[in-house]
């Protein structure tokens, strides 16, 4: 083509392209990120996110943030490198909760009949600010990855307790002492998923009592920080524009 | 460069840059018949989807899995078939608006995956999770599956590989080879397919039980790291549309 033509009629033809191509590349990015940041939470942590009484003060609050880093510090290796665009992780934890509350409402109640209180999802909005907060004050991935992480593992918990603590409170059923959210597990049966499969409260930790959350969120944090490294890579990677050598 | 091309017609230049019909089209066309799924799944799936040895069973789930085999198959061909045969020869020649134009459409085809992949890797596959916890399958083919792996999974592939295609047969910023991020975007996700042949050998184990996070269901989110690859399809998309109106925006 020749450098001489122009593609557009005026400046202001320009701005315009240029606009409503920002909105096309906003929704693309959306819609094909939270398709790949859901199959791959609802499949490395999905159970815990899917059942409240999944929602422990052990399992979850480990692998909830671990495995749901992934996704943001990948995005955040291409808006912010490239763009300086600081809502990476925001952009994802929306896509990703759009895509869960879709789910829960039309399909987890709409057809299998769940109620919604028993079938929310996690609330990871809180990590997602303050990642892309660290970010775009420090400028740093080392910064993002160590502060920016840590916070991620640690907010997890108290993030998401106003909505948990109602059913955390212990209530007594036919003799057994059990949570709330276990009562609702007992009651609404999911038979394929019997009891033994469920992996909550597990090893002798939860004799720590009150000590379970922090001690489970700290661990958290610390692996938060790795998997940021390696994503903020993969991000890197995957929002490389290189060629294969043509034939 | 000469200004008319036998690649571009006489009356191209005076076409809307980006045709918002076939955009909100396209558009209805997935959610209108996301739509009518769900509703049949509402209907259907626990009237007739529980005991896959009864005859209704047959009537409505798995002549529904064979239409959509024949129509995926036809689609795909016919779709990627005039893509390909259409392909623009002279595709360095074009001018630069009709190289912007041709963005415009590509960029079309472009929210149609991210349509297609919403549905498929988040509507109906999370789906399939609360499906599976809820109902005991007795066969590979339950109504869950019959949408989500045979239908949304090839509707994505058939989506995503006609925009690459197009990338590659009319634009001139693919010319250069095959961009990598662009094939890992749409051939990761597609390799969510053939892993279904993993998982159900996998759940033959365990017929009775469905834990979402066991590692039998790795592959599915291996491959769906791969949908990130639209990253480097943005980024290069940038640069190209970038050089074509640098000129006009500075």
């Amino acid at each position: 083509m020749s450098a001489s033509q122009s593609a557009v009629r005026s400046r202001a033809e320009a701005v315009k392209v240029s606009r409503t191509f920002d909105w096309l590349i906003l929704f693309v990015l959306f819609f094909v990120v939270l398709g790949g940041y859901h199959i791959h939470y609802m499949l490395t942590g999905g159970d815990w996110d899917f059942w409240t009484d999944w929602k422990d003060r052990r399992l979850w609050v480990t692998v909830a943030p671990i495995v749901s880093i992934t996704f943001p510090a990948a995005v955040q290796a291409v808006l912010w490198w490239r763009y300086r665009l600081p809502f990476g992780a925001v952009v994802c934890i929306l896509g990703l909760l759009l895509g869960e509350w879709i789910n829960r409402y039309l399909n987890f109640w709409g057809w299998t009949y769940f109620p919604v209180n028993f079938c929310f999802p996690s609330n990871l909005m809180p990590g997602a600010i303050v990642l892309d907060v660290v970010l775009m004050l420090s400028g740093s991935m080392t910064v993002t990855a160590v502060i920016g992480g840590m916070a991620w593992g640690l907010l997890f918990y108290p993030g998401n307790w106003p909505v948990i603590a109602p059913l955390h409170v212990p209530v007594e059923y036919n003799g057994m002492m059990m949570t709330l959210a276990d009562l609702q597990g007992y009651h609404y049966v999911r038979t394929g998923t019997p009891e033994y499969i469920r992996m909550v409260e597990k090893g002798t930790l939860r004799t720590f009592g009150k000590d379970v959350a922090p001690v489970s969120a700290f661990f958290s944090a610390f692996v938060s920080i790795l998997i940021y490294f390696l994503w903020h890579f993969f991000g890197k990677w995957f929002g490389g524009t290189s060629f294969t050598q043509s034939a | 460069m000469a200004a008319t091309t036998e690649s571009v017609r006489a009356d191209a230049a005076e076409a809307p840059l980006l045709n918002k019909k076939n955009m909100i089209l396209g558009s209805l066309l997935y959610v209108v018949f996301y739509g009518w799924v769900r509703w049949y799944e509402g209907v259907y799936g626990w009237s007739a989807g529980l005991d896959s040895f009864a005859p209704e069973f047959e009537t409505y789930w798995m002549n529904f899995l064979y239409i959509e085999f024949v129509l995926e198959v036809a689609t795909a061909g016919i779709l990627w078939g005039y893509i390909w045969k259409s392909r623009d020869r002279k595709v360095m020649s074009i001018t630069p608006r009709e190289e912007l134009r041709r963005h415009f459409t590509h960029w079309t085809w472009l929210v149609m995956y991210g349509f297609a992949i919403y549905y498929g890797a988040s509507y109906f596959t999370e789906q399939d999770g609360t499906w599976h916890q809820t109902i005991v399958r007795d066969t590979d083919f339950t109504p869950s599956h019959i949408i989500e792996f045979y239908l949304s999974y090839p509707i994505y592939i058939i989506t995503g590989g006609a925009a690459f295609l197009y990338a590659k047969t009319r634009l001139p910023t693919y010319q250069q080879g095959l961009h990598l991020q662009y094939m890992v975007a749409v051939v990761g996700p597609f390799m969510i397919l053939p892993n279904v042949g993993l998982n159900e050998w996998g759940h033959t184990f365990w017929f009775m039980e469905e834990l979402f996070v066991a590692p039998l269901h790795y592959g599915f989110v291996f491959f769906g790291w791969a949908a990130l690859g639209v990253m480097g399809v943005v980024n290069t998309e940038v640069i190209a549309i970038a050089k074509l109106l640098k000129k006009d925006l500075a």
